[in-house]
């Protein structure tokens, strides 16, 4: 193995995910400079009151916005970010973008991952047996179904899911994360917790496996047709053992890197799901953000989704160049 | 496609149409999405034939929320329009969304694609940087800050072209942020591409780069492209109804997308109104299935690989 090589290849990636996260943070910068009506009117409650010139210089001012816009603003800009400071949301007055999405982020992420699990381990199986058994009644059922939802936007999944399950038959609550007047003992909070996470959690992983299900059949159906299964088969190996020792291991390796890839459309895709459900988690805070057109929220969401996004994309290259190592060259 | 030299003949290319029109047909995928397209692009076409003009709060025909009857067959929404209406008039601005902005990507992602892959060198290293953002950022989370700001900028007075301003920012944006993954694969066959003998030899011939590209290099790329293009219009789909339903479409021109918005304001799932979210999610739902099985019956007409396995 090539050291050299290697450490070349790792560096190239890590460079290629600075610069995409660097144009993250120059489109957010440009785009909240391009808003008519410059920030400090914006910030002085829409200006709809009267202001005078010299209140309007004084934020000005304060802000730095007499300021060039290149370099002093941008490096400003670029500083702040990294200090994790994204600025005053509008709509919720004063109160800090950071904190406000720190405060959301703990129910995205509880919602995400348990769907994304769900999604991993019902999808990848099935997509897998139906590529090792193609043309299969499994295969056929989980392609069509597959296909179908994968069609589908998750928040109208969302939507069915309420109500069938939640008014029609009453068994699942469909709006909020806790129910009014739950004892906030411990066990019985929890519990409403989960009944209220089941309709989220559904949506979102049913938009998921279809995803998973084609890639993880089309990884094995690839897998199957290679020399090496044959020469597997030739010297008399079993299905199973073809199965577990050759096939799930290649099968796996484009899997796992849309697994990870797919870390930021899930957590996108999510933002639907949750303004269906009032879900207090990112999504929730933006459509808030959208509907009051409080943009340095939405910079911050943005910046943060984008952040998530390269980070996974970051993993991912990582993992495929250490998973298979002909990619390093 | 194979090297070897074959003389062009209009029969030729008359009977390689046919047989890849036999070849495509005979999937059941493409059939039964051609059928429910065709369809859909119908009553696209003429709305006010089959079911007269939007209906509004004023001219509506119906009460609050009344399910499906044979007055109204797929019943009404909040205040009163019919959905049927309301439905079909959604087919024409969700199609024509998710088309044009389809159409300005695999202009862009075809231009970028092809340009980085014939030129090499550092045309390649920026154009393909570029294409990595967008290739890396989904177009949902790009059109999500990018929309809000732009229709601020240009205000929701007049229409544009004949759309409304929202719908107008909506279909560029997405246009603008979902070509990558189109860029990428022509690049890739444009590689491969250029080092065939026949472009050499419109090189000798003394043809321009640009006629080259254009006479030589587009024809072959076509297969790709269009077999790529019935996904981007599924991925325009998805953008366009989830921005639309997270309240970025137009009221008064309202796509599919912003019919599900209006139906989740008004409360339609938890008041049990199937009807009114469930058309137009139906109508979604058809259209990027027939999208989808298009795409995956071109792909495995062009790539022989693909047909040899069932």
């Amino acid at each position: 193995m090539n050291g050299g090589r290697t450490s070349r290849h790792f560096g190239r990636i890590l460079v290629r995910a600075i610069i995409t996260l660097l144009m993250v943070a120059v489109l957010n910068f440009f785009l909240f400079r391009v808003i008519p009506g410059d920030p400090a009117s914006l910030l002085l409650g829409g200006a709809r009151i009267s202001v005078t010139a010299e209140q309007m210089k004084a934020q000005r001012q304060n802000w730095g916005l007499d300021r060039p816009l290149f370099p002093d603003q941008a490096v400003d800009y670029l500083s702040a970010t990294l200090r994790g400071d994204f600025g005053y949301s509008f709509k919720f007055r004063g109160r800090r973008v950071a904190d406000l999405i720190v405060e959301r982020l703990p129910a995205t992420i509880v919602l995400v991952s348990l769907a994304q699990f769900i999604a991993i381990v019902c999808g990848v199986m099935l997509g897998l047996y139906a590529g090792w058994r193609r043309g299969g009644a499994v295969d056929h059922i989980a392609t069509g179904a597959s296909l179908l939802l994968y069609s589908t936007p998750s928040f109208w999944v969302a939507m069915i899911l309420i109500v069938i399950f939640s008014t029609a038959l009453g068994w699942l609550p469909g709006y909020g994360a806790y129910s009014p007047g739950v004892s906030t003992r411990s066990l019985d909070q929890v519990l409403d917790y989960l009944r209220h996470l089941t309709l989220p959690v559904s949506a979102v992983a049913l938009g998921l496996i279809g995803q998973y299900v084609v890639v993880a059949r089309a990884a094995m159906s690839d897998v199957v047709t290679e020399d090496y299964m044959v020469t597997a088969r030739a010297k008399g190996l079993t299905g199973g053992q073809m199965l577990m020792r050759h096939a799930f291991r290649n099968a796996m390796l484009p899997v796992v890197t849309l697994i990870t890839l797919n870390l930021g459309y899930v957590v996108a895709g999510a933002i639907t799901v949750e303004a269906v459900f009032a879900w207090p988690g990112i999504g929730g805070l933006t459509v808030e953000a959208l509907n009051a057109r409080d943009y340095p929220v939405l910079q911050g969401v943005f910046l943060l989704l984008g952040a998530s996004i390269v980070l996974a994309n970051l993993v991912a290259d990582l993992a495929y160049g250490i998973l298979d190592p002909r990619v390093r060259q | 496609m194979s090297d070897a030299i074959v003389p062009y003949s209009p029969r030729g290319r008359a009977r390689a149409i046919k047989g890849f029109l036999g070849q495509f047909l005979s999937y059941g995928g493409a059939q039964v999405g051609l059928v429910c397209l065709v369809f859909f692009l119908v009553v696209a076409a003429m709305p006010n034939i089959l079911v007269g003009p939007l209906q509004t709060a004023i001219n509506a025909t119906g009460e609050f929320l009344e399910p499906p009857s044979s007055q109204h067959l797929l019943g009404t929404d909040e205040v009163g329009r019919d959905v049927l209406n309301l439905v079909v008039h959604g087919a024409r601005i969700s199609l024509t969304i998710a088309l044009l902005a389809t159409v300005i990507s695999l202009v862009i992602g075809t231009t970028v694609g092809m340009t980085a892959g014939y030129f090499g060198g550092p045309v390649d290293v920026w154009l393909m940087r570029l294409t990595d953002f967008f290739f890396v950022v989904p177009s949902f989370v790009l059109a999500l800050v990018i929309t809000p700001v732009v229709l601020e900028v240009i205000g929701r007075g007049r229409d544009i072209l004949g759309f409304r301003p929202s719908l107008f920012v909506i279909i560029v944006v997405i246009g603008l942020t979902s070509w990558a993954f189109v860029g990428r694969i022509v690049r890739s066959q444009t590689l491969s591409l250029k080092e065939r003998t026949f472009i050499d030899r419109a090189r000798v011939a003394g043809s321009s780069n640009l006629s080259i590209m254009v006479r030589h290099l587009l024809p072959n790329l076509v297969p790709q492209i269009a077999a790529n293009g019935a996904l981007v219009v599924t991925g325009a789909i998805y953008v366009e109804t989830s921005l639309s339903f997270l309240g970025l479409g137009d009221p008064l021109q309202p796509s599919w997308g912003t019919l599900l918005s209006l139906a989740q304001r008004a409360g339609a799932a938890s008041a049990g109104a199937w009807w009114y979210l469930g058309a137009p999610g139906l109508c979604v739902l058809t259209v990027s299935l027939s999208f989808v099985l298009i795409g995956n019956a071109l792909e495995d007409t062009f790539d022989p690989r693909r047909r040899v396995i069932p």
